[in-house]
């Protein structure tokens, strides 16, 4: 699956996101007028901008679902299914089959099909793949993005910096170039992968990210390309997409359906139109009364909870609800919060009843007790108390912490009206307890992972949400909490709590070292029990996309490869909406 | 209104060395200020209106002892009071209307409404009539400094006023308010969250822009007042230039700033509520008529009573500072006809 991150900025937005990889797989409903041919305009309401269009800076679950079906096509990609086992197994997309594993899974080979084209009819090389790899190196230019190739692919370390000796193509100042020339070698249209140690879910990784896409170099013009698209895949931009407001999708002339399987896109619509800046409120009110182009709109906001008592009869019949990929929790700020059992306090004082109960109940919110969702592997349902938090078990730890009461704390979140809410129930419950709470909501929630990530940062908590990259919990805690590749000296990474524990990574390398699944995720269920002992995270819940599309809309799919958001690879429209 | 000619005659000082005290006292026997109250009482809506606003104050005032003393529960949460399966409406009529929340309650909280509103009401009140001194102040002594000096400062300061009336003020409140608040949050005390950076940039920023009308009509009473007699006393007696501002000028004005501030009041109340919806103003969770309804107007379908009291209570006190403010303005300048 993917990453949360302004996913989840989204869902709090509204109410509820979010699916399960593995789990509760697709809502497929519909579609009251599906008579009558396809072949409409789409259009995709989305409540705030995106951060990156670049496909390797791209690293939200919506965006990653969205743009493999339509523009970034990968080596491979995962199949439209509701059926969990089937989903989760990737299939041969740009590649000719799902790739070959030797060396104990640390090399991996690929061959790129003949006759896949560029949106301007060159062909797709060989080259093209490497040098999108190559982006990822530059990690002062192309940020964002998923940097798990930077620990595994097989170039050297810089002594000096921990950081790879390879800096990627646009600079050539004290660049091993040579190394990364052999870590990714090219022979005819076979691409072969060196890794430094195995990585036998290697397909996952592509199938579910965009960091190994390939590039067109003469198109790169670094952070110049943060929101280019240059498609391969059955649709292309029309004109330049516009940060604000989105963009129109129309078709590709130089894609060829027949290199292509309708298990991964059936590309019905004829426009798509991205539809960036209204509210979810106005959103929902615009699907409710399903006028016009809003007949065949679909949308990744789910139905703020102000809004559910006008879901009702027919309305209600083009509403679907499922379970997301993503967990929200809080992080602690290891840097201001340095006593642990005033983090205990705060875990045992959180009320997370009342946080469900003010994000609008059930229909929006699961309790979660674990950073790991239930349905990815490695999943443990006793880390965490949840309910509705003791606050006089939190008021004896404090007492005993002896701390001075009531002891300050600031809660940082993106703000909403849901949010501000929700904020207020946690408010309660830590008061209670003995804490001095301030609520910092940021209104602008565009750059608010980006301030969370400031490594001088001044808030106690954060607010964060995650999704597995792809089933496993080696892409939860991991990438969240290994502090070694992500705190930098401008930038905690995903460790918005800058936690640091030797424990917990020696046992990330324990599972990453591991030949066999089951050991795997026996080392990261300890890592997370070292996580949960140091109170690194305080899970709060699963958030339910609860969703609402037009009318016109024909055979409205939601599945574990769109991370539960609207399935673009099937969806269609009747071609009476233009 | 211009005066007759007659009437300029009758208000025009007696002759110097003539004793008329004993004349006025006989006649009269009552200052300015107390047939202005006269005439104000006589007036029943200016009354109603004056009972609202103290009652408002007051309430205003008490609020936060009453949260103090935990009468009155702006924070607490009622979860089992709501409806979970339509995302946490209040059970009941009007918002969940009861005895012991006669208001109604907050939906996906349950927190009683009158509680937050009453409270929210102290937040609301401060910021307006910080703002609204802030705006008398400036507008008073630049007005009185522009009118009596005359010349090059007064050319100047009337450029200030026609520069500030033609910025977009509410543009400019959006556009600067992230850098301004962030600004204030420097300069003042506590943490970047604290709501006292969002707070002073909104009332220095209201003020700022709410000066120049009140400096416009300061100036045109004191280009009538600074040519009276007492003046050019004061000023052939070698008083100074402050003390010709402050002691002279300034107790022969009070009567129109009166009137401005109780007209500037409700524009800033209201002014408050819709930088709140905006975004603009004091965050969440500190409660303020503009917070609230930025909340409720989701729910105008879903829970009317959410929608319609906080409203409703805006439109009165707003209504009723402007009705008061008309009440005094009638009072203290009886030959403006209504």
């Amino acid at each position: 699956m993917a990453n949360y991150r302004k996913k989840a900025l989204a869902v709090a937005v509204a109410a509820s996101m979010s699916v399960a990889l593995a789990a509760c797989g697709s809502g497929s409903s519909n579609s009251p007028s599906a008579s009558g041919k396809g072949g409409g305009t789409l259009t995709y309401y989305v409540r705030s901008t995106y951060d990156h269009n670049d496909p390797q800076r791209t690293y939200l679950g919506v965006e990653l679902a969205n743009w493999n079906r339509m523009v970034y096509r990968s080596l491979v990609s995962f199949p439209m299914s509701s059926d969990p086992a089937v989903a989760a197994k990737p299939v041969p997309d740009l590649a000719t089959d799902t790739g070959t594993s030797s060396d104990n899974a640390k090399t991996w080979k690929f061959t790129v099909k003949d006759g896949v084209k560029w949106q301007d009819g060159k062909p797709i090389t060989c080259e093209d793949f490497k040098y999108g790899a190559s982006r990822v190196f530059a990690t002062d230019v192309i940020t964002g993005g998923p940097n798990y190739i930077l620990t595994y692919l097989d170039v050297p370390l810089d002594p000096k910096t921990g950081l790879p000796a390879y800096k990627g193509p646009y600079t050539t100042a004290n660049n091993d170039v040579a190394a990364f020339n052999k870590a990714i070698t090219c022979d005819g249209n076979t691409i072969t992968y060196h890794f430094k140690k195995p990585w036998p879910d290697f397909p996952l990784a592509v199938a579910s990210l965009h960091m190994m896409d390939p590039y067109r170099k003469d198109k790169d013009q670094g952070d110049k390309s943060n929101y280019q698209i240059f498609s391969n895949g059955p649709y292309e931009l029309q004109g330049a997409w516009d940060k604000e407001k989105g963009g129109t999708f129309v078709r590709n002339p130089n894609y060829d359906p027949a290199t292509d399987s309708t298990d991964i896109r059936k590309a019905l619509p004829s426009k798509i139109i991205f539809d960036i800046g209204k509210t979810s409120e106005q959103i929902t009110d615009q699907l409710i009364a399903d006028r016009g182009a809003d007949q065949g709109a679909v949308t990744q906001q789910s139905i703020p909870s102000s809004k559910f008592s006008q879901i009702t009869g027919a309305v209600a019949d083009r509403s679907v609800s499922v379970e997301s990929p993503f967990v929200d929790y809080l992080v602690p700020n290891m840097k201001r919060l340095t006593n642990p059992v005033v983090r205990q306090a705060i875990a045992v004082a959180t009320d997370d009843t009342g946080w469900v109960a003010a994000g609008g109940g059930p229909k929006s919110y699961k309790p979660a007790t674990d950073i790991v969702n239930p349905a990815v592997s490695g999943y443990q349902s006793d880390l965490f108390p949840g309910g509705g938090g003791d606050p006089a078990k939190a008021k004896a730890l404090l007492t005993s912490a002896g701390v001075k009461m009531p002891y300050p704390i600031t809660y940082s979140y993106p703000s909403t009206p849901t949010a501000d809410t929700q904020a207020r129930a946690l408010q309660a419950g830590w008061e209670k307890a003995g804490f001095k709470v301030t609520l910092d909501g940021v209104a602008d929630s565009d750059t608010y992972y980006t301030n969370i990530q400031e490594p001088d940062q001044t808030a106690d908590l954060d607010w964060a949400g995650w999704g597995a990259d792809w089933p496993s919990a080696i892409t939860v805690t991991a990438p969240l909490f290994d502090s070694r590749p992500n705190l930098t000296a401008n930038s905690n990474g995903q460790d918005y709590g800058a936690y640091k524990s030797d424990a917990f990574n020696a046992l990330v390398d324990q599972a990453q070292a591991s030949a066999s699944i089951a050991d795997q995720t026996k080392y990261l269920q300890q890592a997370d029990q070292v996580l949960a002992k140091d109170v690194a995270y305080i899970p709060l819940d699963i958030p339910i996309f609860f969703m609402l599309h037009g009318s016109k809309v024909m055979n409205y799919t939601t599945d574990p490869a769109s991370s539960s958001y609207p399935e673009l690879g099937a969806i269609d429209v009747s071609s009476s909406v233009k | 209104m211009t005066q007759s000619e007659s009437q300029i005659e009758l208000l025009e000082p007696p002759p110097v060395g003539v004793v008329v005290e004993d004349k006025v006292a006989g006649v009269a026997g009552q200052s300015p200020t107390r047939l202005a109250l006269g005439r104000f009482r006589k007036d029943r809506l200016s009354m109603i209106a004056f009972v609202v606003v103290a009652f408002y104050v007051v309430a205003a005032i008490l609020a936060p002892i009453l949260v103090k003393f935990d009468v009155i529960h702006p924070t607490a949460l009622n979860p089992t009071l709501l409806n979970v399966d339509l995302g946490g409406v209040p059970n009941g009529a009007w918002g969940g209307m009861t005895w012991h929340h006669l208001l109604g309650l907050e939906p996906r909280t349950g927190t009683d409404l009158l509680s937050r509103l009453w409270y929210g009401m102290t937040f609301s009140l401060t910021i307006a009539l910080t703002a609204s001194v802030v705006a008398i102040v400036i507008g008073t002594v630049l007005g009185i400094i522009s009118g009596f000096s005359g010349g090059i400062v007064d050319a100047v300061i009337g450029r200030m006023v026609d520069v500030t009336l033609s910025f977009p003020q509410t543009l400019m409140l959006l556009a600067l308010s992230a850098t301004g608040v962030a600004l204030f949050a420097k300069i003042l005390p506590g943490s970047q969250s604290d709501p006292l950076p969002n707070a002073v940039y909104e009332v220095l920023l209201l003020g700022l822009f709410g000066w120049p009308g009140i400096a416009r009509l300061i100036r045109g009473q004191v280009l009538s007042i600074r040519e009276r007699e007492f003046v050019d006393a004061a000023r052939l007696l070698g008083a100074s230039r402050s003390r010709l501002y402050f002691k002279e000028i300034l107790p022969n004005l009070w009567a129109p700033v009166l009137v401005q501030f109780t007209l500037i009041m409700p524009a800033y109340i209201s002014a408050e509520a819709a930088l709140g919806y905006l975004g603009v103003g004091i965050h969440v969770p500190t409660p303020t008529i503009g917070n609230i309804l930025k909340d409720s107007v989701n729910y105008s379908q879903a829970d009317f009573g959410y929608f319609f009291f906080p409203a409703l209570l805006l439109a009165i006190i707003v209504v009723s500072f402007n009705l008061l403010g008309d009440g005094i303005g009638d009072a203290l300048d009886p030959k403006a006809d209504r």
